[in-house]
């Protein structure tokens, strides 16, 4: 491993952000080369939390605008203040001022409502991380829409004119491969495809996550859930459902993982009943170390 | 950068795209960049770093891989060995050409004589339908009802309307400037239409003869309702049929395509005819809404890797690719004929098409 990714790869480990060798040569490429990371993966893999490692890391703001279908610039870039202006207008017009010195006035930078990707170029201090989360929920409208921000760095609002990004923020996008992102979105991009982890991955997010869950425990989840994914499952359970599985475990205060425990805390990692069929008890039995000897 | 690295990366990325990765000159560039950042890279670091660079798609990985393993492993041993005449197993690194061995065997046949023609057709349980006038007419009119059914779906983009909608505070303001600041009337937004943006590939070849007709029909009602429709039709050549499709009936539609359509119920070169498609037409008319519906039996006298790679090139850049097949209709029916079992992987939807039921059933998948 090169020296500069080993040292990413060690502050983000300072950070709370168990890493490997893809992660953070991805990362570092993105940071080193200034262009936008795109993070593929199946749900749960950790794909948002890697941007906020990274925000973390190079402690800035994490700035993050969730997709959704009908995402529009308003809701993504700027909108007016519309009560505020209103009011204004209204007193304006109270005092008999001139229409034109109202018009400039209530379009003014004061009521301008942010929206992530104008806060994202408008930081005074530092380039923040922006995070564009499930980039496929949006429509491809909005994707040409983005890629020409991604490469101006500037938005050109009617009413005040053009503003240029004085630090350039790290854009993070992701996506959970719902649709095909479009070529030259991808282009524009480094890319980066997470995977589950693997034992010793998944046993250290654990311990780093959950503290409080002794070392046997975690161990045991974590070959639990190794055992758990190759099965036929049709929601594969990631490493958010690991996370929340451990921290029932704790709060029951289970120190092994047993039979009856799995099977009652199951909910927390199988979230469909075909799959909770699937890893019905006598199944169970035999993804449990302990309980396969028994 | 460089020269010798930005070299090295430029080989490399003519190696994997003649092996078929989509590999472009701004990956490379890309990929020279973050190595020169990393001069002590190791073997295993280069390849975490070209894959993040390149763009490598994970159902690449492994081929990707193999081939990076292979390009190297190829260095090393060139680099051991003296300078060799030019010409000779110079795979990897230099000079050879490109030259194109697909379309080389299929277009040295005769593409006259006899059509190709299977005895699987004449399997299919009442296949051979000829479409009479009324027939027609009367399919004209379930078509067009199924049709404007696709048509409805809306998106949840929203877009200015005069008629009934949600409020829009941005445009209400703005036409309120004009009447001294009065909010007079309110603007509205509505849900977008989204209207289904479909390419038809109509197979026209002798095998197809029975159906040909009335999968047009299909494809030339869908268009009456989505204008943005295109329909092309193939047997050895492919010939773009929307101009001629207008609002005329569709019986005097139809036989206005057949004139239009040279070699109708001939042989069929399927892999020339979409390899035609994708050289010309793929950049223009298909994007990532596009929904592809290739309308053909699969039997194909031409090469089979010529069909692959279109249908490689055709599934890479549209948002669906549909395969209608009216052979599937019959439960014997195996898609083993070598061009069928060539485009199959490339298919999202592999689908029967033999009479209204099965186009009805159709319908919900042509929304991208």
């Amino acid at each position: 491993m090169s020296p500069e990714i080993r040292a990413l790869a060690e502050s983000l480990e300072g950070a709370g952000y168990v890493t490997d060798a893809p992660v953070a040569t991805a990362l570092f490429l993105a940071t080193a080369l200034a262009k936008p990371l795109l993070i593929e993966g199946e749900a749960g893999v950790g794909k948002t939390e890697t941007a906020k490692a990274l925000a973390r890391v190079l402690s800035t703001e994490l700035i993050r605008l969730q997709c959704y279908e009908g995402l529009d610039a308003a809701t993504a870039l700027y909108e007016w203040n519309y009560p505020r202006q209103l009011l204004h207008a209204r007193i304006f017009e109270g005092r008999g001022e001139d229409p034109a010195a109202t018009e400039a006035a209530i379009f003014g930078r004061e009521y301008l409502l942010e929206r992530p990707l104008l806060r994202a170029i408008t930081r005074e201090d530092r380039s923040p991380v922006l995070l564009v989360d499930e980039i496929d929920r949006a429509d491809d409208g909005f994707e040409a829409f983005l890629l020409e921000l991604l490469s101006d760095f500037q938005v050109t609002i009617p009413e005040l004119g053009t503003i240029r990004a004085r630090h350039l923020p790290f854009v993070v996008l992701t996506s959970n491969r719902t649709r095909e992102i479009g070529d030259a979105l991808r282009r524009r991009c480094l890319y980066l495809y997470l995977e589950h982890p693997d034992l010793e991955k998944e046993v250290r997010i654990i311990r780093r996550q959950v503290p409080e869950a002794s070392a046997e425990l975690a161990s045991e989840i974590g070959a639990f859930m190794q055992a758990a994914r190759r099965r036929r499952l049709s929601k594969l359970p990631g490493v958010a459902e690991t996370i929340d599985w451990a921290r029932a475990l704790v709060r029951l205060g289970v120190a092994h993982l047993d039979l009856d425990t799995a099977q009652a805390t199951l909910g927390a990692i199988l979230k469909d009943p075909r799959d909770l069929k699937e890893l019905a008890r006598g199944e169970l039995a035999a993804m449990l170390p302990g309980e396969a000897l028994q | 950068m460089r020269p010798d690295l930005s070299l090295r990366v430029a080989r490399l990325g003519r190696f994997l795209r003649r092996e078929g990765l989509p590999v472009a000159l701004s990956d490379e560039i890309d990929a020279g960049r973050a190595l020169a950042l990393l001069p002590g890279s190791d073997r295993e670091e280069l390849r975490l770093v070209l894959r993040s660079a390149l763009r490598i798609r994970r159902e690449d990985w492994e081929r990707f891989d193999a081939l990076l393993e292979a390009f190297l492993s190829e260095r090393a041993r060139r680099r051991r060995r003296v300078a060799r005449p030019a010409g000779r197993g110079a795979a990897l690194g230099r000079g050879r050409a490109d030259t194109a061995p697909e379309g080389a065997g299929g277009a040295d046949r005769p593409a006259s004589g006899a059509p190709a023609y299977s005895p699987v057709a004449l399997l299919v349980k009442g296949a051979p339908r000829d479409c009479s006038e009324r027939e027609l007419g009367e399919m004209e009119r379930v078509l067009s009802r199924l049709a404007r059914r696709l048509a409805r779906r809306r998106s949840r983009r929203l877009v200015p309307t005069r008629g009934p909608g949600r409020p829009d505070p941005r445009r209400s303001l703005r036409h309120a400037l004009a009447s001294g600041g009065e909010l007079v009337a309110f603007a509205r937004r509505t849900r977008a239409r989204d209207e289904p943006r479909l390419v038809f590939l109509c197979d026209t070849s002798g095998s197809m003869d029975a159906h040909a007709r009335f999968l047009l029909a299909f494809a030339v009602a869908l268009r009456r309702v989505a204008r943005a429709t295109e329909v092309f039709a193939f047997n050895t050549s492919l010939v773009r049929i929307t101009p001629s499709l207008g609002r005329a009936p569709l019986a005097a539609t139809l036989e206005r395509v057949r004139e239009a359509v040279p070699g109708w119920s001939g042989g069929t070169r399927i892999g020339a005819s979409l390899s035609e498609f994708v050289a010309g037409h793929l950049q223009g008319r298909v994007g990532a809404r596009t929904v592809v519906v290739i309308l053909s039996d699969g039997l194909d006298r031409g090469d089979p890797r010529a069909l692959a790679s279109a249908m490689s090139a055709i599934r890479e850049r549209a948002g669906k690719v549909v395969w209608l097949n009216p052979l599937l209709s019959d439960p014997r029916y195996q898609p083993t004929a070598r061009g069928m079992a060539a485009a199959l992987p490339y298919v999202h939807d592999f689908l029967p098409a033999h009479d209204l039921a099965s186009l009805e059933r159709l319908l919900p998948r042509l929304a991208a």
